[in-house]
């Protein structure tokens, strides 16, 4: 008897393996092109020998599951969107990153994995010269991503800017100048939110313009490669500034947990992504009458770009799934669907949630990368934790 | 009046201490009662609610419900999403990697259970380090093993991942069930002439069963909840519905579309946990019976 249940066991095994091989797929060889010197047709007809692209995002499903269909209407490619979780997207895309061919072709980058990510060097590239009408695409995204270069390896495809979000139904005059916001702070306690910097780029907006305003202006940081030990000297005024406050602010969880308080009547006044905000607005998350604004003391923005991994399986593909995104067409068709404000400069967009005026005279640029990173390490250690 | 003070009571004491204990019994009851509704019900009923939401009426301070409810939210997952992959896949997956966790830890369970064997309380720790462990620490460093085994992208290799997950569970409540069966009713089989197939078919497996119904409880739901592992070796040829989930839930939280998915995946749940409660009750029953 013995002898019959390890056979049946042994069998089972067996027929699972068999089952597991296979059911898995050859991964595809990668295109034999060189993509750098190919021509653009030429790069096309590699990503139609792949015949499939696989994209990793983790957010706006609708948008992109119908870009997915139009590629494959238009193109004969198969895309495999997977909208997953942010954190998630990454650590797969590292822990494929030492095999010759991974399972990602593309994946958003966000701005707080910029860094990890180019450190790893976990993306093909530049790509900036290979995809048409580049120059069309947010110049200085193409750059610098929430202050970490990038080097013309990852692709703008949307740009999006922090403002403050506020209920008009509680909030009667708006906080333009520093003073203003400090003013009102005091006037209503545990009112006004801001996503702990190290959970969400929003938060991150609010402490670099706090910097920006307690320790002389972000001028002196121009340039930068690493932080400057001298420039951050007097820092400790941000974080005091804070600590003053520990009973007036209300730190959230993250940047839509910041527009959930919000819609919850909890706050009245936050920091907020307008992407985000338009986002939770349309899934019925946040009342319609919310509003938003670029205040005049400046909060900085930025956008999500694209990156081709370098051990893709279809980069050919890969890299015309980024140039189908950034069509004029489908950056038009992502407004509409998603509100997101496109990449591309030769779109004019009227009714955003920002003003052109806004974003024109208020949106501020970021300041250097490390002095990104020192500054999230030191609101923890000097905010958070005390 | 008789009775109306404590010292002139006459009420047999008896009586008394039966309305004493009906008390005690009636505010532990009420006591769950409201703890259940506060932990269970009112999480689940505004995941309905919130599921049920009309995007363009949303729910706000100070409405204590939503203006107006509708099926969008729904409607949007199952359009935009690939949860129906997702549930095919979650649902032919979970049912494999219960028998199979149940036959690896079969023979682990009896041996820590029934023998001696030195160092088993650190065996019986070990076993329960992939559920202690950060899943996705877990995730990564077996995501290298399954890959150097050609086990990624295949569902051979999902249905072992899930196992694993779900081994501990098994492990553990299989022990305990082991354990709890009497020495002297295997003595009396083997004096009775019972070989080693007679008594796992009529002593073990019968008297573990409970305990197996309840492994087999924590396995299928520890596989349907089951994402970090799955993310990272199973996309994006397999879905399963919390890597759809996760999508809401986790960096980019949106309440609405979590609460649809959330439900998907719960509702199976605890209907099986419903099923599994009646079957483990009449188990019990007839286990200490002998008429198992």
């Amino acid at each position: 008897m013995k002898r019959v249940i390890l056979a049946i066991l042994v069998l089972l095994l067996a027929a699972g393996i068999g089952f597991a091989a296979g059911a898995k797929e050859a991964p595809k060889a990668a295109a034999k092109i060189d993509l750098q010197k190919a021509t653009w047709d030429q790069i096309v007809a590699a990503a139609k020998a792949e015949g499939q692209v696989t994209f990793y995002a983790w957010y706006f499903p609708d948008y992109f599951k119908e870009a997915g269909i139009d590629f494959e209407k238009q193109y004969g490619i198969k895309a495999n969107v997977i909208v997953g979780d942010q954190t998630a997207n990454f650590n797969k895309a590292i822990a494929e990153k030492d095999q010759a061919v991974g399972t990602i072709d593309v994946m958003i980058v966000g701005g707080q994995w910029v860094k990890t990510t180019m450190d790893l060097n976990l993306f093909y590239g530049p790509i900036k010269s290979i995809i048409p009408e580049a120059d069309k695409l947010a110049p200085s995204l193409w750059e610098v991503q929430e202050g970490f270069l990038t080097r013309g390896f990852l692709a703008p495809f949307h740009r999006n800017q922090t403002g403050i979000l506020y209920d008009p139904e509680q909030v009667k005059s708006l906080p333009q100048t520093w003073q203003e916001l400090e003013a009102w702070i005091d006037a209503n306690p545990k009112k006004f939110g801001f996503c702990d910097p190290s959970k969400g780029g929003s938060g991150q907006s609010f402490v670099h313009s706090v910097i920006a305003h307690t320790t002389g202006g972000l001028e002196k940081y121009k340039g930068d490669t690493d932080v400057v030990q001298s420039k951050v000297a007097n820092w400790n005024l941000a974080w005091k500034w804070f600590q003053d406050r520990k009973d007036k602010l209300t730190i959230t969880m993250s940047n839509n947990d910041s527009i959930i308080r919000l819609n919850g009547g909890e706050i009245t006044m936050t920091v907020a992504w307008d992407d985000n905000v338009s986002d939770q607005m349309a899934k019925g998350n946040l009342f319609k009458r919310a509003k938003m604004y670029i205040p005049k003391f400046g909060l900085a923005g930025g956008g999500d770009t694209m990156g081709v991994l370098k051990n893709a399986p279809n980069k050919a593909a890969a890299l015309l799934w980024i140039r189908h995104i950034t069509t004029k067409e489908q950056q038009w068709k992502k407004f509409q669907m998603v509100k997101a404000y496109p990449a591309r400069m030769d779109i004019a967009i009227e009714g955003t949630l920002l003003t052109e005026e806004d974003r024109k005279n208020n949106a501020i640029p970021w300041f250097p990368a490390p002095y990104k990173s020192y500054m999230i390490s030191e609101f923890v250690k000097n905010v958070l934790m005390k | 009046m008789k009775g109306s003070s404590p010292l002139l009571d006459t009420t047999p004491l008896h009586v008394r201490e039966a309305r004493r204990r009906r008390l005690i019994y009636g505010l532990l009851t009420a006591f769950f009662v409201i703890t259940q509704i506060i932990w269970v019900g009112v999480p689940v009923l505004m995941a309905v609610l919130w599921s049920l939401v009309d995007p363009q009426h949303p729910w706000s301070f100070p409405q204590l419900f939503p203006e107006k409810l509708s099926w969008a939210q729904w409607a949007y997952v199952f359009k935009y999403t690939n949860i129906e992959r997702a549930l095919k896949t979650s649902y032919s997956v979970a049912p494999l990697a219960v028998l199979l966790s149940f036959v690896l830890s079969l023979p682990t369970a009896y041996v820590l259970g029934r023998k001696n064997i030195p160092g088993k309380k650190v065996f019986m720790l070990v076993v329960l380090l992939p559920i202690i462990m950060p899943g996705m620490v877990v995730a990564l460093f077996l995501s290298r093993v399954f890959a150097a085994f050609h086990l990624t992208q295949s569902f051979f290799g999902l249905v072992l991942a899930h196992t694993l997950m779900g081994i501990p569970y098994m492990i553990r409540v299989l022990t305990t069930s082991f354990e709890s069966i009497p020495q002297d009713i295997i003595d009396a089989a083997e004096n009775l002439g019972a070989g080693t197939f007679v008594k796992i078919k009529d002593i073990f497996l019968p008297m573990v069963r409970p305990g197996l119904l309840a492994g087999m409880v924590f396995a299928f739901t520890t596989s349907i909840e089951e994402f970090n592992l799955t993310f990272v070796i199973g996309t994006p040829t397999f879905e399963t519905i919390p890597t759809i989930l996760y999508s809401f839930l986790g960096y980019n939280f949106i309440r609405t579309n979590a609460s649809v998915v959330a439900l998907i995946m719960m509702t199976p749940n605890i209907i099986l946990l419903f099923i599994v409660e009646r079957i483990l009750k009449s188990d019990y029953l007839s286990a200490s019976l002998g008429k198992v």
